[in-house]
């Protein structure tokens, strides 16, 4: 049916499509004044307490001394703000080892088609969706030194939260548990991405599975895998719930990573603004990380 | 077709070793306390108990409380999310300047923001407002990061909605907020759904600001309250194991009913944004 509209009618229609833009405008006011006020609000008062001395009464009087650059040298030249910050990034880099090798395991297996692979799936991101609290008293449970399942299955009798390295390899498998259903989710939908025919042509050249995963697989997926890794090494740097649910950072601060470090200046000893600090060290890490990733995905383009 | 079994097979094996933490889980909470430390574990209990759900979970005040103060929580969050993140996304999706990418930039990049980086500033700028020890405040702050998530995800469904239909709507009179309400969140219900789903688990589980922002017992969401009594229920695994699988319960009746959408959801805000 030809629709034909009046000339005066689609002047003002015109009109009335730029006022209505103006008015999708005032559709994103909330969500901007809601992060402003929630995130960067708290964000810029974070980083500007990084430069007071803010103690437990300061908070109360909400008046507080600009130090400049003490806080950061105080915490600079402490050798537990070292420790606590290598010991994110091996908590992070094994999660995130961990977490990417079973995601594309689980991916390369659930991409074949077969019966009720989709219930399969999203049953898996169950692990994922489970509040910290319940799968770090599960963990916690399982790796029971007397009584604990996994003892049981691997024979052995190991109080993994008791030692330094066990309890590290402990929180590590935890949060791999619980991250690795989403780096799948991702990896998978990287897998559709790339065409079957190249298999077929790779098979009748002879490739056996491991040279068409090496060969076409693996370099296809890169781009994903980047970002399936930084995704995952951003949750992982920041993860604080995992980690003191399970450990509370111990034993012997072995497994204090920077987010229970800062908490635990903050809340433990009412240090807010040397806490600041290693919470902003907090955030300069990924953010590095994330510039570099889309420096190097640019010039992938550009190539 | 014959050959698609096995494989079938293979995959509910997988799953299930994956999913083992959630069946122990379930079957240390229905387990007599002696049963608990039995050699070798029972895989299925062998008297069956609902003992530590009557006791524990449901038998104790402070747990009936911190479950309603996350049940007020998390429908607040979403309630809060979905008005706040709805029309974001719709207005991301639909318009088309240079002002918008930098809009959307920051919302993405908002997210990788820690929890503990909002949760410490937010104890001083919510002691100052009288937030602290509030559902209005920790409402706030679990949307504060499941609405730069919402958007994320709910702009690819509205960029799925042909502009030709609202701008027809427009030309038979119907205001930019009809268009939007009467047209395209009909169309988005999928990720509607998912968008609500997200958030309320998210506040449900969420541990760190309610552990930073409720120092009040009576405010305490469950996760905090949960948190507190792993210790004073010190080797009765079975109870804890119970109240935990409370607490697991809205999440595993969600993903049941919604994983569909839940899946479908994230596969398109991963790909898509």
């Amino acid at each position: 049916m030809a629709i034909t509209v009046p000339q005066e009618r689609l002047l003002t229609s015109r009109t009335t499509l730029r006022r209505n833009n103006a008015a999708e405008y005032l559709f994103l006011v909330p969500a901007v004044l809601f992060v402003g006020f929630t995130v960067l609000y708290p964000l810029a008062y974070n980083v500007v307490q990084s430069f007071q001395d803010v103690g437990i009464a300061q908070i109360v009087s909400g008046q507080a001394k600009y130090v400049g650059l003490d806080n950061y040298a105080d915490q600079f030249g402490r050798p537990e703000f070292w420790e606590s910050f290598g010991i994110s990034l091996v908590y992070t880099g094994g999660t995130v080892l961990v977490t990417f090798v079973a995601g594309l395991a689980l991916a390369l297996f659930f991409h074949r088609d077969f019966p009720g692979r989709n219930v399969l799936r999203a049953l898996l991101l169950l692990a994922w969706v489970l509040p910290t609290v319940v799968s770090a008293n599960v963990w916690r449970w399982l790796l029971d030194g007397t009584y604990g399942l996994l003892n049981t299955v691997l024979g052995t009798e190991i109080f993994w939260l008791g030692a330094p390295s066990t309890a590290m390899i402990a929180v590590v498998l935890a949060s791999a548990w619980s991250f690795a259903p989403f780096a799948m989710i991702l990896l998978l939908a990287g897998l559709q991405g790339i065409s079957g025919s190249l298999y077929e042509a790779a098979r009748i050249d002879g490739a056996g599975a491991w040279a068409q995963f090496r060969r076409i697989t693996l370099p296809l997926l890169k781009p994903v895998s980047l970002t399936t890794v930084l995704l995952c090494f951003i949750s992982t740097f920041k993860t604080f719930d995992t980690v003191f649910l399970m450990t509370q950072g111990g034993p012997g601060g072995a497994t204090e990573v920077l987010p229970v470090y800062a908490y635990k200046l903050a809340f433990s000893f009412y240090k807010f603004d040397v806490a600041a600090v290693a919470t902003t060290m907090l955030l300069v890490v990924p953010v590095v990380l994330s510039v570099f990733y889309f420096r190097s995905l640019r010039k992938e383009e550009l190539a | 077709m014959r050959r698609r079994w096995p494989k079938t097979v293979a995959g509910v094996l997988i799953t299930f070793v994956y999913l083992l933490p959630v069946y122990w889980m379930l079957n240390t909470s229905f387990k007599k306390p002696a049963d608990i430390f039995a050699t070798p574990p029972q895989l299925v209990p062998l008297a069956p108990t609902l003992r530590s759900y009557a006791d524990a979970a449901f038998g104790n005040p402070a747990i009936a409380k911190g479950l309603a103060n996350s049940a007020v929580i998390a429908i607040g969050t979403t309630l809060v999310t979905v008005l706040v993140a709805v029309p974001a996304a719709y207005a991301l999706a639909r318009l088309r300047l240079r002002g918008v990418s930098v809009v959307l930039m920051l919302f993405l990049v908002v997210q990788m923001v820690p929890a503990v980086n909002l949760a410490l500033p937010m104890f001083a700028i919510f002691s100052d407002l009288g937030l602290v020890n509030s559902y209005a405040g920790l409402i706030l702050a679990n949307a504060s990061l499941a609405i730069p998530l919402g958007i994320v995800l709910l702009r690819p469904y509205f960029l799925s909605v042909p502009g030709e239909i609202l701008e027809a709507a427009r030309v038979d009179g119907c205001s930019t907020f009809t268009a939007f309400v009467r047209i395209a969140v009909p169309i988005s219900r999928p990720g509607l759904i998912t968008l609500a789903v997200i958030s309320f688990l998210g506040a449900w589980g969420e541990f760190v600001f309610g552990l930073a922002l409720a120092s009040d017992e009576n405010l305490q969401p469950i996760t905090v309250v949960l948190a507190g009594l792993t210790n004073a229920f010190g080797t009765r695994w079975n109870d804890l194991m119970a109240v935990s699988a409370v607490v697991a319960l809205p999440v595993i009746a969600a993903f049941v009913f919604l994983q569909r959408y839940i899946v479908a959801g994230l596969t398109e805000g991963a790909t898509k944004s």
